[in-house]
């Protein structure tokens, strides 16, 4: 047993000195493995970042109801109390006219606006919580309140919040799917790769089961070989995302500004890092695998 | 050691290398095999090292039945037996020494014991000043005790040599001879096939005389 475990670990430096000593052999290879990794993982990444910040805001829907400019203060008083009395209402937050003004000149650094304006020009609102988050009723309660007295429109804050939602279940299978396919690539990529080792060491091979290496013996250093180019195109797949997050952002958080908002792509946590080089490097020895039981089978000493 | 039973070789083809042949070899045995090219000796080799498999009849190497064996179950055969070959069959891309180390990393032996074994092996076919020669500076002569020492490092019970002194001129090929011969006297059984006879003769061993894949008369 001590044996085997020494046996591995000799197979496992001996295949990483060999890469290490042909780095511009690997290379290509290595290389391919990792844009093959780092494509679905930019992809993860955008999709999580905006389903992230997608989820904030949609966690509480939320329905602005706008009176219209006339309304007087007994249509405000009768709207509240319909909203207080309704069973599918959590709550509601009164935003007079003038609040509104006065948060939007904070908000949005636009101090003085008021005093270029003779007229406010923005509604009374209620901002309505609901009990239920199912979208059919959200739409059902939306037209109810739209038909109260002197509400100009009740808007569905959370609309736009949901067609986004779509897209980034969308982006998420896409992401599954493309991850799928590239995941096979590396499979296949790590099978030529080993499949041209071992017709290149054909001799070597030959010898050796003259001499009575079982296969075992002949798989160990292509299979550690396909461990390693696993694991350092996990590595470099790292490398390119995080550096293409680190380039995006700055952008993206620009854009977002526009909006006031704040949005930024993440890069991977150390969990998502550990995962991503165990599926490389199996995916890797799956392909040398695959490769090695297909043709070493027919390497037969003659 | 070695038991053959009926034993027939076709080739795909409809070559028949062995007809029908039995025969003994006793462990701790020396035993030529002689016979011209074609007459079945090389088959006979690779049959006793699981290389090829009869078509009929049985194979009982070490009490072990080879037909019955599965093919994963080969090379564990072949580690209880060392073999030279003509064209000797060396790694060129390593050296002297680490040929010879094969067979142990094979086994699995401990690192340092190996190295001490394979330094054993050189020094008994005198290669031991080249152990970090590669093969392709090494004369004729001394690629095929290499290839002898590689077979012996193992300490393998049965020993095969096909024609190994066919390349050699005749002082070569008696030096290699002696060198069997010290593998017999230590227990080793031994297998040596040969066309020339003359080379045989003076050892006053058993002779299996092949033509066609039969006995010769």
């Amino acid at each position: 047993m001590k044996h085997y475990l020494y046996l591995n670990w000799q197979s496992a430096r001996q295949a990483l000195g060999k890469i290490v000593r042909q780095p511009f052999g690997s290379l290509l290879t290595l290389l391919m493995l990792s844009i093959a990794l780092a494509l679905p993982l930019s992809l993860y990444l955008s999709v999580s970042s905006i389903q992230e910040w997608a989820g904030r805001l949609t966690a509480t829907p939320q329905i602005t109801l706008f009176m219209e400019q006339s309304a007087e203060e007994a249509d405000l008083a009768a709207v509240s109390s319909t909203l207080t009395k309704h069973p599918r209402i959590q709550s509601f937050q009164f935003i007079g006219k003038k609040q509104a003004l006065s948060d939007l000149e904070k908000r949005n650094g636009l101090a003085g606006l008021s005093e270029g304006l003779t007229d406010n020009p923005l509604p009374d609102a209620f901002v309505v919580t609901p009990k239920t988050l199912e979208p059919h009723e959200l739409e059902m309660l939306q037209k109810e309140l739209s038909g109260l007295p002197m509400v100009e429109t009740a808007q569905f804050d959370a609309r736009w919040a949901k067609r986004l939602y779509g897209m980034v279940e969308m982006g998420k299978q896409l992401t599954w799917f493309l991850g799928a396919a590239l995941g096979i690539a590396l499979i296949l990529v790590t099978y030529n790769a080993v499949r041209m080792q071992i017709l290149a060491r054909r001799d070597e091979i030959e010898v050796a089961k003259l001499i009575g290496a079982p296969d075992s013996f002949i798989r160990r250093p292509f299979m550690y070989h396909a461990m390693w180019q696993g694991l350092l195109a996990g590595l470099a797949a790292w490398g390119l995302t995080s550096w293409l997050v680190a380039t995006a952002n700055p952008a993206i958080h620009d854009f977002a500004q526009l909006y006031n908002e704040a949005v930024s792509l993440r890069g991977l946590t150390p969990l998502e890092l550990a995962v991503v080089l165990a599926v490389s490097a199996i995916l890797a020895m799956l392909g040398a695998r695959l490769a090695s039981d297909h043709h070493l089978r027919q390497i037969q000493p003659r | 050691m070695i038991q053959f039973d009926q034993v027939t070789k076709r080739y795909p083809g409809g070559n028949e290398a062995l007809k029908n042949l039995s025969f003994t070899i006793d462990t701790g045995e020396m035993v030529f095999l002689a016979g011209h090219s074609g007459a079945g000796k090389s088959t006979l080799l690779k049959l006793v090292a699981g290389i090829e498999r009869a078509t009929s009849g049985s194979v009982i190497v070490s009490g072990q039945n080879l037909s019955k064996l599965r093919n994963s179950q080969i090379p564990y055969v072949r580690q209880h037996i060392g073999m030279v070959f003509q064209d000797h069959k060396l790694l060129f891309d390593r050296s002297v020494f680490d040929n010879v180390m094969l067979p142990l990393d094979i086994i699995g032996f401990d690192r340092r014991d190996a190295a001490r074994r394979v330094r054993a092996a050189l020094d008994k076919v005198g290669l031991l000043s080249k152990e970090k020669t590669m093969p392709i500076r090494l004369s004729g002569g001394e690629q095929q005790r290499l290839c002898i020492a590689r077979a012996v490092v193992h300490r393998p019970s049965l020993l095969l040599a096909d024609e190994p002194s066919a390349n050699l001129d005749r002082a070569y090929a008696l030096d290699i001879m002696e060198l069997f011969k010290s593998f017999h006297q230590v227990g080793v059984s031994v297998v040596i096939s040969a066309h020339d006879e003359t080379l045989m003769e003076d050892y006053g061993r058993r002779i299996i005389r092949l033509k066609e894949g039969q006995f010769a008369a």
